[in-house]
């Protein structure tokens, strides 16, 4: 048994369990036992009652599955074409395009609600612009899912395109050779050959549609329709605080992400998926010839439903003197960006503590993530399957009860040392709420490469630690470094953990934006989220340039 | 390399923050608020403050999730049956500023005091094309119909208290207004911003039930809203300021309850339109003395919660 995996194995297993199970297992005790955070064991399973005695949570958890299911087919339809038309054509501008559809990730869920409601909603913008109101389809059912489609579909679009560029033109090609016509060689072979990186990121799509609070507080409480994660956070953020109905609500909640985890790993693993097996392939994409301008034309229309028109709600609204003054030339004014600008404001303080937690936490999931994946894909140990049902469970937690668990552990007085109430604690939530982005796409990713090159490199006499780096790494590169980006852009906005583990004295761009909302301005809140999304895509822009440069010149693969 | 940047720069956060003397202030909103008394205490006594501002919820859920190591000295919340909460917990430091003595006797207990004080009002859209609200019960005109939104009370404490004093006025009259507001088509969104956002926009007309000082500070700042207190009554939501027992630093907590219930600190208050606790502090709009303010037992409304927002949410959301 060579030392070397052994190590990083239990190395990972360590900082999984630190990071996830420990606080899980935390939140599980307060779920059982009422008064655990007060230190006594008294009342155990007292509450387990209101499972069996609410009907409105069997209602809950039945909307929150048809939306889920919902978001999913929504983030095929939006996602799914020019993904995979980025994986397999040169999409002109494609680097632009990454960058334009990173951007909804980049605007916090809750803001993007509020710029659909200023929009849509009677007398919003639409209205003022056109004449026309969509409000009744926005607070239903289906505007719902719309607007939670809008803030995910990216995730299936990387996903696809990554996977689909590396299984490539060349097994394509082979089929197209041996007679298949190129559709055929599409549905039978390339989209096929992909099915993992689509169902890993629908898994994510699914849990995170779950777990989302924003947009159902925003858009749901007003048809009536009410999801499970509401319901916990409810428990959890009024007062009296119920925080074992809200432990236990979150297990129902993890419950249903382990069984789709489940799911989505049986299709995973139920046969091989390999396409990277080392043989020297150029990464040909098809031009898309004449078929260019429709091919544009699709991702703009996507852009501009996705992007464009929040966006602009964003900034119309940040611009505005008076919200009651609509869209006049005189209601224009930059009054409400003064408040952000002016010296020592706590926005600049906001935007330099959630740039670093961002730039941290996603070179940080990415080292635990690509570790964690080698040895769920490649390992032999026990208890690897353990380790990836594992790494899936943040996504399963809503992040406020994450925090909470993170709270009862991190600050519990049994600890010698504790991280709780410094600004690492943060950094240490975000890791966990972010893992399981690296370590899906990487999973997704080593399925597809053969474990022939890791034998073929072993078998010329580099050791274990020099494989992994010199051939497994830059392999998975690509999807490392598309899910970092994500991690970056998502941790340069939290707001549920951010709330309730920030230091006090210490904010986030996220908790800035959300207590102007709250009891600011909501301009000003606007005017945050703009200046916010524009540094962070500024950033990701500049990186996706960078890497374009490295492509041409360095290796491909 | 980056491991040691990571460190230093968590590291240096750690240092930063971990300050022998400061004082760790934990409060419900308005964030600009939470700031100025912060910099102006520390201004004056070269004590520093680190604020954590959130709602009275997350503000609630955040001490009791660190019930079992608490890190605040000083709370400050928007729910009066909160401190009583945590009071009857033991959780609270016995205090009386010498400032107390021009609060009114209800704003205030042994162990914590008003810092300032909201009522519950309706705001109305001024270019909306309804007609001025001026009681309660106006709203159940047809013409108000589908142009109503609410706070929910199960998410603002506010709007609870606002129920529970509809009730305690008026009995199963209460109960009658509410149903017909409901059958006038009232939506209930959520918080207070979710109520009142849709409002400002002109998509609503009317918010039954809004926190007035957000409102006030609103039309202050040139939006076309008016807040209307109905003569036949309303609840007031007084913002008790506390000292946590467990503090490890109760000169400066005292040395901070004090300023924030000095002239200069009732005077921030004041800025944001809230009223002041104190009585001889001016407001920045109508005070308590000039408001019909309903009596609620906020013991007994405690205690039946569950069951007010139980028939709140039968009678209004139809949940």
């Amino acid at each position: 048994m060579p030392r070397a995996q052994s190590v990083l194995t239990t190395l990972a297993a360590c900082a999984l369990l630190i990071l996830v199970g420990l606080p899980v297992v935390f939140i599980l005790l307060q779920a059982v036992f009422p008064d655990f955070a007060r230190g006594s064991l008294d009342g155990a399973f007292s509450k387990l009652a209101i499972i069996s005695e609410n009907e409105r949570l069997l209602l809950q958890a039945r909307n929150t599955l048809m939306l889920a299911f919902s978001v999913m087919l929504g983030c095929l339809i939006f996602g799914l074409p020019i993904g995979i038309l980025r994986g397999l054509f040169h999409v002109p501008g494609a680097r632009v395009w990454d960058v334009i559809f990173l951007i909804p990730f980049l605007i916090p869920p809750f803001i993007a609600a509020i710029a659909w409601m200023m929009t849509l909603q009677p007398r919003g913008y639409l209205f003022q612009l056109l004449g026309f109101d969509m409000g009744g389809f926005l607070f239903s059912f289906t505007g719902v899912a719309f607007v939670m489609t809008l803030n995910l579909f990216p995730l299936v679009y990387f996903a696809v395109s990554r996977a689909l560029e590396m299984v490539g033109g060349r097994f394509a090609s082979a089929a197209r050779v041996h007679g298949a016509r190129p559709l055929q060689a599409f549905f039978l072979i390339t989209l096929p050959l992909s099915i993992p990186a689509i169902a890993a990121s629908l898994l994510i799509v699914f849990a995170l549609s779950i777990e989302e609070f924003g947009t159902p507080a925003a858009l749901a409480a007003r048809t009536g329709f009410e999801v499970l994660v509401t319901g916990i956070y409810t428990r959890l953020s009024d007062w009296p605080i119920d925080m074992s109905g809200a432990a236990l609500g979150s297990c129902i909640l993890m419950a249903m992400v382990l069984a789709a985890f489940t799911l989505q790993n049986w299709i995973a693993t139920r046969r091989s998926y390999i396409s990277q097996t080392g043989k020297p392939a150029d990464p040909v994409k098809a031009d898309p010839g004449r078929w260019r301008w429709p091919v544009l034309g699709l991702f703009t229309l996507v852009a501009i439903i996705g992007v464009v028109i929040p966006l602009a709600a964003i900034t119309v609204t940040s611009l505005m003197g008076t919200i009651s003054g609509g869209l006049n030339w005189s209601n224009f004014d930059l009054r409400h960006y003064a408040p952000i600008f002016h010296t020592g404001s706590r926005a600049g303080q906001a935007l330099a503590t959630s740039g670093w937690l961002a730039v941290l936490t996603a070179f940080a999931t990415a080292v635990i993530g690509a570790l964690v994946a080698c040895i769920v894909v490649r390992g032999t140990g026990r208890g690897r399957a353990v380790m990836d049902g594992l790494s899936v469970l943040p996504n399963a937690i809503p992040a406020i009860v994450l925090a909470v668990g993170i709270i009862l552990f991190w600050n519990s007085p049994y600890l010698p040392v504790s991280l709780y109430g410094t600004a690492a604690i943060l950094l240490i939530a975000y890791i966990g709420i972010l893992l399981p982005y690296p370590i899906r796409y990487a999973v997704a990713r080593l399925r597809q490469i053969s474990v022939s090159l890791d034998d073929a490199a072993r078998v010329s006499g580099a050791s274990q630690i020099q494989t992994l780096r010199h051939v497994t790494l830059p392999l998975l590169a690509p999807a490392l470094i598309a899910a970092m980006m994500l991690v970056f852009a998502i941790a340069s906005r939290e707001l549920v953990a951010s709330i309730m583990l920030a230091p006090a004295g210490m904010r986030t761009v996220g908790t800035f934006v959300f207590a102007q909302f709250e009891q600011g301005s909501v301009q000003t809140g606007m005017a945050m989220s703009m200046i916010a999304i524009s540094i962070t895509s500024g950033i990701l822009l500049a990186v996706n340039l960078w890497l374009a440069r490295q492509d041409s010149s360095a290796f491909s693969g | 390399m980056l491991r040691t940047t990571a460190l230093a720069a968590t590291l240096g956060l750690i240092g930063g923050l971990a300050h022998a003397d400061t004082l760790t202030f934990y409060t419900a909103g308005p964030g600009n608020l939470a700031d100025a008394l912060a910099e102006a205490f520390q201004a004056e006594t070269g004590i520093a403050v680190n604020v954590f501002q959130a709602t009275t919820g997350q503000v609630m859920a955040r001490l009791e999730a660190e019930e079992a190591n608490p890190q605040a000295d000083v709370v400050v919340s928007a729910s009066w049956g909160s401190a009583e909460d945590m009071h009857e917990r033991g959780l609270l430091m016995e205090y009386t500023s010498p400032h107390a003595g021009m609060i009114p006797d209800f704003l205030k207990h042994s162990h914590y005091a008003a810092q300032g004080v909201s009522a519950l009002a309706m705001v109305w859209n001024s270019q909306s094309d309804v007609p001025r609200p001026d009681e309660w019960a106006d709203l159940t005109d047809e013409v108000y119909r589908n142009l109503i939104t609410m706070p929910d009370p199960s998410q603002s404490g506010a709007a609870f208290d606002l129920v529970a004093g509809l009730e305690a006025a008026m009995g199963e009259e209460g109960w009658g207004l509410l149903s017909a507001l409901a059958a006038n088509d009232m939506i209930v969104p959520g918080p207070n911003a979710a109520a009142l956002n849709p409002v400002l926009q002109g998509a609503k007309a009317v918010v039954f039930g809004a926190v007035d000082y957000i409102s006030y500070g609103q039309a202050a700042s040139g939006e076309t809203i008016e807040v209307i207190t109905p003569s036949s009554g309303t609840v007031i939501a007084p913002r008790p300021i506390m000292i946590l027992e467990s503090t490890q630093n109760p000169d400066a907590a005292k040395a901070f309850v004090d300023f924030v219930l000095s002239d200069a600190g009732q005077a921030l208050v004041s800025e944001t339109f809230l009223m002041p606790a104190r009585t001889d502090i001016e407001g920045l709009r109508p005070g308590i003395n000039e408001l019909t303010v309903i009596d609620v037992d906020t013991d007994a409304v405690s205690a039946r919660r569950d069951e007010i927002i139980a028939r709140f949410n039968e009678t209004v959301i139809n949940r």
